[in-house]
């Protein structure tokens, strides 16, 4: 239905029409994402099932489901977030309706493309950047830079004299990624091999994780929170420092991820500190967050979009903390090229990133589509399927990383390692597969309440109804 | 956009500018949304003070750092002795080695090579391996000496660590036990701490809170 307003005059587009593309392709793209998580996952517990295909094989698989999840999942549901939430901070409308609908068509089309290529083996081989260099340029110039061009004009056209710190956080962030992009996969199309395209991708693969993923979740959540409790932000002044600490200390420890690699020492040495210092931001931001919350703290239990929110807020803690440690030498000899960092990863991207954008795209396609949501049972259902599955994946993933360092390191033989870690294995599976089940039920939930969502009459918020009949 | 200087630590911003800021935040609501005032908790702020200082000591280079040939140079020296021959195990040869190699480091000059040599042991098949490097290395009399070489699996490669140049033209190989990567951190980092001193001293002091039952509706 949205597709008719890609060629329509951009003042005859109903305000929040991208917001809704964007939304429902989050959703759609998580549940690809997740769905491919569990099949994957399902590989690695049953290693019979599924084999004699060879696009079936893992390792066809793997990268499409990390990309689905970010650039599909994660990304969207940024962009879902910057279409509604940015005009709002700024007191005023979208700069344009019609770039923000021909900017997520140009997505999932691009998207579509990149992992059925992927799919079928088309890679530039690195972790993280593994789309072709074709592919590379349709994210940067069709879709990164007329998401900028929507958030950048729609701030500039803002009818406020300040700026809001969830708008410095996406104006900076979506800026940042463009270069990343840029810089990150100058290694395929100016064809740098060795140590050079060693550090260039994990400097791509760290800033996607430090300057997009994290950031613009916790600008997502300088939102959320304070609209949803009706309490002031706690301090500006903190979210000063949270902001230009994760500019100074997460854009430069790339070489973090290399320790072991021939790189200059002094290099590795500057990065391991850097990486401490990310406690700094995160310190900055839940604290912020969680003073805001100050005298609504019973919302943790009774609303949804809080309960995901602050759940997102809470596991930004054991987050940082491992990510700030885990890459020291001291224990990175031990962690290193273990499940120990899947689980970290999965904690980043579907801990503490995920759960403020699920609570984010619920309240906006509330606000938007103005109905309240289907069934709050199911958006509970969907909380503690996600939490629950969440734990049983982190937990079983950093005990299987724990149990491969050991064998790492006092060289027990490989197989040893492969039957020790089995039944963490299968724990891994089941916990994905109850993240996908949440989520086929929000999707579901999410196509019910624009169908059948009970109208918000005007002066009302969606979640002040949630618990009127 | 004056600055006012004669109490740097509680404003830097002049009591006008302060009040035009109250002002604005009374003022805007950024689509329902107001932000307050509030300093950063004392507890906070030690933690924050907590996190630079472990930055660094925990960090400190010389942990898992690679172990360097001069390590297993006495090793090497007795592996062919008597008195290691005449052992009947991998085991208990590898104990006498090492017993009489922390013997010599304890009695050298640099102090650190007892610890590393605990924190790096060497089996007796990876110390075969190693020796012939070590040996050619040695009777090369290059311009680096064993210390300057490090030990990584079967192969003996010069530290990849670049210091100072010395009289010769060649840069220093071995890694100190501070570092480049310290001094380029200790710089960034108070950088980094002056500046947020200067943004958040800009705004008005934490006790100028908005009054929020002014702001608009």
């Amino acid at each position: 239905m949205l597709l008719k307003y890609l060629f329509a005059k951009n003042e005859d587009i109903p305000a929040g029409s991208s917001t809704i593309f964007f939304g429902y392709s989050a959703i759609f793209w998580f549940v690809v994402g997740t769905g491919l998580g569990s099949f994957n996952a399902a590989k690695l517990a049953f290693p019979d099932f599924a084999t004699g295909v060879e696009l079936f094989a893992f390792g066809h698989m793997r990268q499409v489901h990390v990309l689905a999840v970010i650039l599909g999942w994660i990304s969207m549901a940024f962009a879902m977030t910057m279409m509604y939430m940015t005009p709002a901070l700024g007191n005023t409308k979208l700069w344009s309706e019609k770039l923000g609908l021909w900017t997520a068509f140009n997505w999932n089309a691009g998207l579509s493309l990149g992992l059925i290529l992927l799919w079928c083996g088309f890679t530039s081989g690195r972790e993280y950047s593994d789309l072709i260099w074709p592919i590379d340029l349709v994210v940067i110039f069709g879709v990164l830079v007329p998401l900028g061009m929507n958030v950048w004009m729609t701030i500039a056209q803002r009818r406020t004299q300040g700026i809001y710190i969830t708008n410095w956080f996406f104006g900076a962030c979506i800026f940042f990624l463009i270069i990343v992009f840029l810089v990150g996969q100058s290694a395929e199309l100016f064809n740098l091999t060795g140590l050079t395209e060693g550090y260039l991708t994990f400097w791509f693969a760290h800033n996607v994780l430090g300057l997009w993923i994290t950031p613009v979740a916790a600008g997502i959540a300088y939102y959320t929170i304070p609209k949803l409790t009706g309490n002031p932000l706690y301090s500006h002044r903190i979210g000063h420092l949270h902001f230009w600490s994760i500019i100074a200390f997460y854009s430069t420890p790339a070489s973090h991820h290399l320790l072991s690699a021939p790189l200059p020492e002094w290099l590795k040495s500057f990065a391991s500190v850097e990486g401490v210092l990310i406690l700094i931001p995160a310190v900055a931001f839940v604290a912020n967050i969680l003073l805001t919350m100050k005298g609504r703290w019973s919302m943790f239990v009774e609303n949804v979009e809080i309960k995901f929110s602050v759940t997102g807020v809470l596991l930004a803690i054991p987050l940082n903390m491992q990510g700030g440690f885990q890459q020291t030498r001291a224990i990175n000899w031990y962690v290193h090229g273990t499940g120990w960092i899947v689980a970290h990863a999965h904690l980043a991207l579907l801990g503490m990133s995920s759960f403020l954008e699920i609570a984010a795209v619920y309240f906006g396609l509330q606000q938007v589509l103005r109905r309240k949501l289907y069934s709050l049972v199911l958006a509970n259902f969907h909380f503690w399927f996600v939490i629950i599955g969440f734990c049983i994946y982190w937990i079983s993933m950093t005990i299987a990383g724990l149990i491969q360092g050991a064998g790492k390191i006092y060289e027990v033989p490989y197989i040893d390692v492969v039957i020790a870690e089995h039944p963490y294995m299968i724990a891994r599976w089941i916990g994905g597969t109850m993240v996908f089940t949440g989520n086929m039920v929000w999707l579901y939930n999410m196509y019910m309440t624009a169908r059948e969502g009970t109208i918000v009459p005007k002066g009302r918020y969606a979640h002040e109804m949630a618990y009127e009949r | 956009m004056a600055w006012k200087l004669d109490n740097p630590l509680y404003s830097l911003a002049d009591d006008q500018e302060n009040k035009a800021t109250i002002e604005t935040w009374q003022r805007e609501k950024h689509g329902g949304l107001w932000e307050s005032n509030n300093r950063l908790p004392y507890p906070v702020t030690f933690l924050i003070g907590l996190i630079i200082v472990t930055a660094f000591l925990v960090t400190k280079p010389i942990w898992g750092q690679r172990p360097s040939a001069e390590l297993y140079a006495p090793m090497v020296e007795l592996m062919d002795s008597p008195e290691v021959q005449q052992k009947a195990t991998k085991e208990e040869k590898m104990a006498y080695l090492t017993e009489r190699a922390m013997e010599i480091h304890k009695s050298a000059a640099d102090t650190r090579l007892p610890g590393l040599l605990e924190r790096h042991p060497i089996s007796w098949e990876d110390l075969q391996l190693a020796a012939p490097h070590i040996r050619e290395i040695k009777s090369a009399n290059g311009p680096y000496g064993l210390e300057s070489y490090t030990v990584v699996g079967d192969q003996v490669v010069l530290g990849n660590f670049e210091g100072s140049y010395r009289p010769d033209g060649l840069r220093e190989r071995t890694q100190p036990w501070w570092d480049k990567g310290y001094t380029i951190d200790l710089l960034y980092v108070s950088y980094f701490v002056i500046t947020m001193v200067l943004v958040c001293k800009r705004l008005p002091h934490f006790t100028q809170k908005p009054d929020m039952s002014k702001a608009v509706k």
